[in-house]
């Protein structure tokens, strides 16, 4: 099992009023930056990359970094600086980006310039993962959402042809045009850095994803839906005559531990306002998903998928949602004391059977302290008997088992 | 008998749905970012004196976008393709919101394909002070609630934007606004090369026609028109908003009617 740490690296200095003032009542894309401080920016920017630093002695196998924009519930909209310089000031862990968002970029050489260089730093450190974005990434760089996914899948493509085939070539495609590709440097890893892609659900990309032998992580998906949407890779899996197993599966879980059960669940709450931001006010549907950025195929297959779901989802649903006892009690966040959590753990692993286990272990309101307290019980109790359940119940990762 | 019927053509293997009704010479009505609302009265009042030719754009519901077309300019070129395959020859080109840029669009491509202009709180022109309002970031609620001086003065509001829409209408909307992204995200409603060009028209008669009160295209765009096209003349209707076809259309098909001959 390859376990991995993340957090959303949030910025929470504002009130659920500046969140109802804004533009559409959004705490993203349209909520005013004048609510940031870039003093406590650069507390936050320096305790995030401590805690990244600390994962590495806490024994994680792995350092997951994610980028979003023009939003205070993730600060990092240049993902591969910080990707830069965890490669510099750690030894061992792969630094895994979930993921670079393609679409919104014009120059994909560019980023496969970037990430040779990340690569090379941390000497082969690299897990290389893309992303479609969220609408707001569209809305926030100015990029047709229409063509998103043409534009992911193409900027994939010029990637790795970028990375595996000697310079200088030309590229005339439809989104790109580039008469000299020919960087310099190039990445360490042979024939490239690994790719995994993190998401939802979204069929098409299960479904590209198995094409590619890629590793879809379950971005903190209802577990039930986990499963079935597992089902879209399987078969297309055996289209192509290969039977995926835990190493082409990931989930990212909220997983906090305190000393006790108490203190963890009263810590805890502060998940609530991560990535929903202070307040939990929703979002603008357009905002997320503007028109044409799914398909109208995709997005009735995508609604089939979460037919059987829990609605709202507690996790996402606003302020008048479930509240924090049904988010704990469906097990959506993992919190407790080692015991506890470590139980809970392992049941969730028996049904998901996921070879990448991304463990989110702080947001929102969670403060540096208390994540490093987490940190700690993680390296002492919780890991050790995580990779312990791993191998008891045969769920190997993808670098124990090629995907 | 009916007052219109509706037909396909296909262009360039894409099939283009469209209404026609009424005689006499030919207009070419082009709709706006909603779609094609339909027979409206408006066409009703035209086709007395016009042939009235209200075509589905490429991609909105209902007609079928060439995959290769992606840009305002590939719909503009298109259209003088759909125009040439409907036998519209001496046709008057009118159009409202995006359907007015495209009509300006064609026109500087082809001025001598058209006699006459009929451009309504257009797109297509770069305020220089205001903004052309983001209808995709206010959404299709925000944008409806900007788009009329007063809802109480358009007869049909509860038929065309009914607070109950059907499946289908629903279905059509999302094929709508999508096409409208596609076509008009960046530059956002303009083509900055659009201004310059609008010199060739100096001999096509044009009116431009604008709700005073439009919050969605300000009316300094119907000034930059008007000051761009020799000759071309600005009615604007007061206590209006953006849809004066529909908010006013007693003053509009009057002030429309004196310029087309109708």
């Amino acid at each position: 099992m390859f376990i991995m740490r993340f957090t959303e690296r949030p910025y929470v200095a504002y009130t659920e009023e500046d969140v109802r003032r804004s533009f559409r009542s959004s705490v993203r894309l349209t909520f005013p930056n004048s609510h940031f401080n870039p003093e406590l920016g650069a507390d936050l920017y320096n305790e995030y990359l401590d805690e990244y630093q600390f994962s590495e002695e806490v024994g994680f196998d792995g350092l997951m970094l994610n980028e979003h924009h023009n939003t205070p519930t993730c600060l990092g909209a240049a993902m591969n600086l910080e990707a830069a310089i965890l490669a510099r000031i750690t030894k061992k862990p792969k630094i895994v980006l979930l993921g670079n968002p393609l679409p919104i970029f014009d120059n994909p050489i560019r980023l496969a310039e970037e990430l040779a260089e990340i690569d090379m730093i941390s000497r082969g450190r690299l897990v290389s993962g893309f992303v479609r974005g969220t609408g707001i990434e569209s809305w926030a760089t100015n990029t047709n959402p229409v063509h998103n996914r043409e534009r992911f899948e193409e900027a994939h493509d010029l990637i790795i042809k970028t990375w595996t085939t000697p310079g200088p070539f030309r590229w005339e495609g439809k989104h790109y045009h580039f008469r000299v590709v020919n960087p310099f440097e190039r990445p360490l890893q042979k024939p490239h850095p690994p790719i995994w892609i993190p998401g939802v659900g979204s069929p098409e990309t299960l479904e590209w994803c198995a094409r590619h032998h890629y590793p879809y992580i379950y971005l903190e998906t209802d577990p039930e839906v986990t499963v079935s949407m597992t089902d879209l890779y399987r078969k297309a899996a055996a289209e192509l005559g290969y039977e995926p197993g835990p190493q082409n599966f990931g989930y990212l879980w909220r997983i906090h531990v305190q000393d006790t059960d108490e203190k963890a669940l009263e810590v805890g709450k502060g998940f609530l306002v991560g990535n929903a931001g202070v307040g939990r006010v929703p979002l603008p549907a357009d905002f997320m998903a503007p028109a044409g950025y799914n398909s109208r195929e995709g997005s009735k297959r995508l609604l089939e998928q979460y037919k059987h779901a829990l609605r709202p989802d507690p996790l996402y649903g606003g302020v008048d949602a479930a509240g924090w006892e049904k988010v704990v009690e469906t097990n959506r966040v993992v919190v407790g004391s080692p015991k506890t959590v470590i139980k809970k753990i392992r049941q969730g692993l028996e049904v998901l059977r996921p070879g990448i286990l991304g463990v989110w272990t702080n947001d929102g309101t969670i403060s540096h302290k208390d994540t490093m307290r987490c940190l700690e019980l993680m390296k002492e109790e919780v890991l050790p008997a995580i990779r312990e359940i791993g191998r008891e119940l045969d769920l190997p990762g993808p670098f124990e088992q090629a995907p | 008998m009916p007052a219109f019927e509706e037909k396909t053509v296909t262009v360039g293997g894409a099939q283009i749905r469209y209404l026609i009704g009424g005689a006499g010479p030919q207009l070419l009505w082009l709709h706006g970012s909603e779609g094609n609302l339909g027979w409206l009265r408006l066409h009703d009042e035209l086709a007395r004196s016009f042939t009235v030719v209200v075509p589905t754009h490429p991609g909105f519901a209902g007609s079928e976008r060439p995959p290769w077309l992606e840009s305002f300019v590939d719909l503009s070129r298109f259209y003088l393709w759909i125009v040439q395959e409907l036998n519209l020859s001496d046709a008057v080109l009118a159009g409202h919101f995006i359907g007015g840029w495209l009509a300006a669009e064609m026109a500087v491509m082809s001025p001598k394909s058209f006699t006459r202009m009929l451009l309504v709180d257009a797109a297509g022109v770069r305020p220089r002070e205001g903004e052309i309002t983001d209808i995709f970031l206010h959404g299709t609620e925000g944008t409806r609630q900007l788009s009329f001086f007063d809802v109480s003065q358009v007869a049909d509001y509860e038929l065309l934007f009914g607070t109950k829409p059907s499946p289908e209408a629903r279905e059509a909307h999302i094929i709508n606004r999508e096409a409208a992204t596609r076509y008009c995200w960046k530059p956002y409603m303009h083509d900055p090369a659009l201004p310059p060009l609008l010199e060739r028209l100096r001999d096509l008669p044009t009116l431009i026609v604008w709700g005073r009160q439009d919050r969605i295209v300000p009316v300094e765009c119907g000034e930059l028109y008007r000051k761009g096209i020799a000759g071309s003349r600005l009615e604007i209707i007061d206590r209006c908003g953006h849809f004066p076809h529909l908010e006013k259309p007693a003053e509009f098909v009057k002030v429309a009617s004196s310029f087309l001959g109708g």
